[in-house]
């Protein structure tokens, strides 16, 4: 039975593997060779993946979310960009 | 608990939501990028999906009208660009009909068969008969230049995510084929006298479905221009045609078949006014070639249904 399958591309030693679409085949074997013809004729990537649909798994977009409000895991610094303006106003004055 | 992207694509949206129209444009001026699997206003939903299937139908029908070309294309290097463009507008089509398969409306088999019993539509140029060779180089290049003129439009500042991504890969690959065809149109121009009167003649014959393409002059509440998948006005984008193709054309010694052509200091070439009963009637699947190149193509996919049912037994 023909099932949809997502195509990911990789240039070798770049980035990460990146969705590409996806397509129709009948089997793994046509999967890939059709995801080699649709997706890549112009040198597009260099390494292949080609997933069934029905083996991603999608999180729910609220369980993503669950780690957005958590600002002990970020530091923009502005603490120490506070003390270097200090320092420096400090030594603007008094040179 | 996880759900699989098939359980997603084929269930209800899950994404993101909006109160209302306005909350949905609001978003969507602001830059927003609609995924398969947001709870997009349904309007917007049929729209898109409308305007990709019309796409995708066009690539289709231009890829057989390419295929055509490939035993009669004079010499093997341009059998080869000819198989090759086929195979990416054929691609294309695959693309974008996967695109629009996922927004829920119709699978990718009920479109082909929509389009196939012609109650679905596909641009103009694709209505006309090609006659000679310079025909197939006017459309390779005239023609693909005015689609593609306004794809890239639509790719600038697409809101629909899925859609805009595939036409990055189309627009690069048309660029492609921009070379490919003004190499040929070259190679005609200043070829023999008759390979130069040949590709006039199919410019008589391709200007006006060319210049047709872009569409009556948008009207002020296009919703596909407030909903960001169109990103300039039908005149807008066949004035700049215009402008590009009647020097080029010039340069290489053709004469524009309108005799009412004229260049304003200001506004640069002008056309005469265009009849658009013309394209209207075509895109009701009325052109002069329509039912032809209809019949053509449910043939082609006829004849082909053997290489799928032997996949499928093979599987």
């Amino acid at each position: 039975m023909t099932r949809t399958y997502e195509v990911f591309l990789k240039k070798a030693g770049k980035d990460e593997f990146r969705h590409a679409g996806a397509l129709d085949a009948s089997d793994p074997e046509m999967a890939v060779t059709l995801a080699r013809e649709a997706y890549v004729r112009r040198g597009e990537g260099d390494d292949l993946w080609v997933v069934d649909r029905s083996h991603v798994l999608v999180a729910d977009p609220d369980f993503v979310r669950a780690n957005e409000d958590r600002p002990h895991r970020h530091n923009d610094g502005s603490a120490i960009a506070e003390r270097r303006r200090r320092v420096r106003d400090a030594e603007e004055t008094n040179p | 608990m996880p759900t699989t992207l098939a359980e997603r694509t084929a269930g209800p949206p899950v994404g993101r939501t909006w109160d209302d129209m306005d909350a949905f444009e609001a978003f969507l001026d602001a830059g927003g990028i609609v995924e398969a699997h947001d709870d997009m206003p349904e309007a917007y939903r049929l729209e898109v999906f409308r305007f990709i299937e019309l796409h995708a139908n066009s690539e289709l029908m231009g890829g057989l009208t390419e295929r055509d070309w490939i035993p009669k294309a004079p010499g093997l290097r341009l059998k080869q660009i000819f198989l090759a463009k086929t195979q990416d507008e054929i691609g294309h089509a695959h693309l974008l009909y996967m695109v629009a398969a996922d927004m829920g409306k119709k699978s990718r088999p009920e479109m082909l068969d929509d389009l196939f019993a012609g109650r679905t539509r596909f641009h103009n140029v694709f209505h006309y008969q090609a006659v000679t060779w310079a025909d197939q180089i006017a459309i390779a290049y005239l023609v693909d230049a005015a689609a593609f003129a306004s794809q890239r439009a639509v790719f600038q500042n697409c809101s629909y995510g899925p859609y805009k991504r595939v036409l990055k890969r189309i627009v690069a690959e048309e660029g492609f084929h921009m070379r490919h065809g003004e190499e040929m149109l070259m190679r005609l121009a200043e070829g023999s006298e008759i390979q130069h009167r040949m590709f006039q003649e199919a410019l008589d014959r391709w200007w006006m479905p060319a210049v047709q393409l872009f569409g009556p002059d948008s009207s002020d509440d296009d919703p596909l221009m407030r909903w960001h998948i169109k990103s300039q006005r039908n005149e807008t984008l066949r004035h700049a045609y215009v402008q590009k193709y009647v020097p080029l054309l010039q340069g290489y010694g053709f004469t524009i078949p309108d005799e009412g052509l004229r260049h304003d200091p200001d506004a640069g070439w002008l056309i005469s006014d265009i009849d658009w009963s013309e394209l209207r009637a075509t895109m009701r699947n009325g052109g002069p070639d329509s039912r032809r190149r209809i019949a053509t193509a449910a043939g082609s996919h006829a004849d082909t249904a053997w290489v799928r049912e032997a996949l499928e037994a093979a599987a």
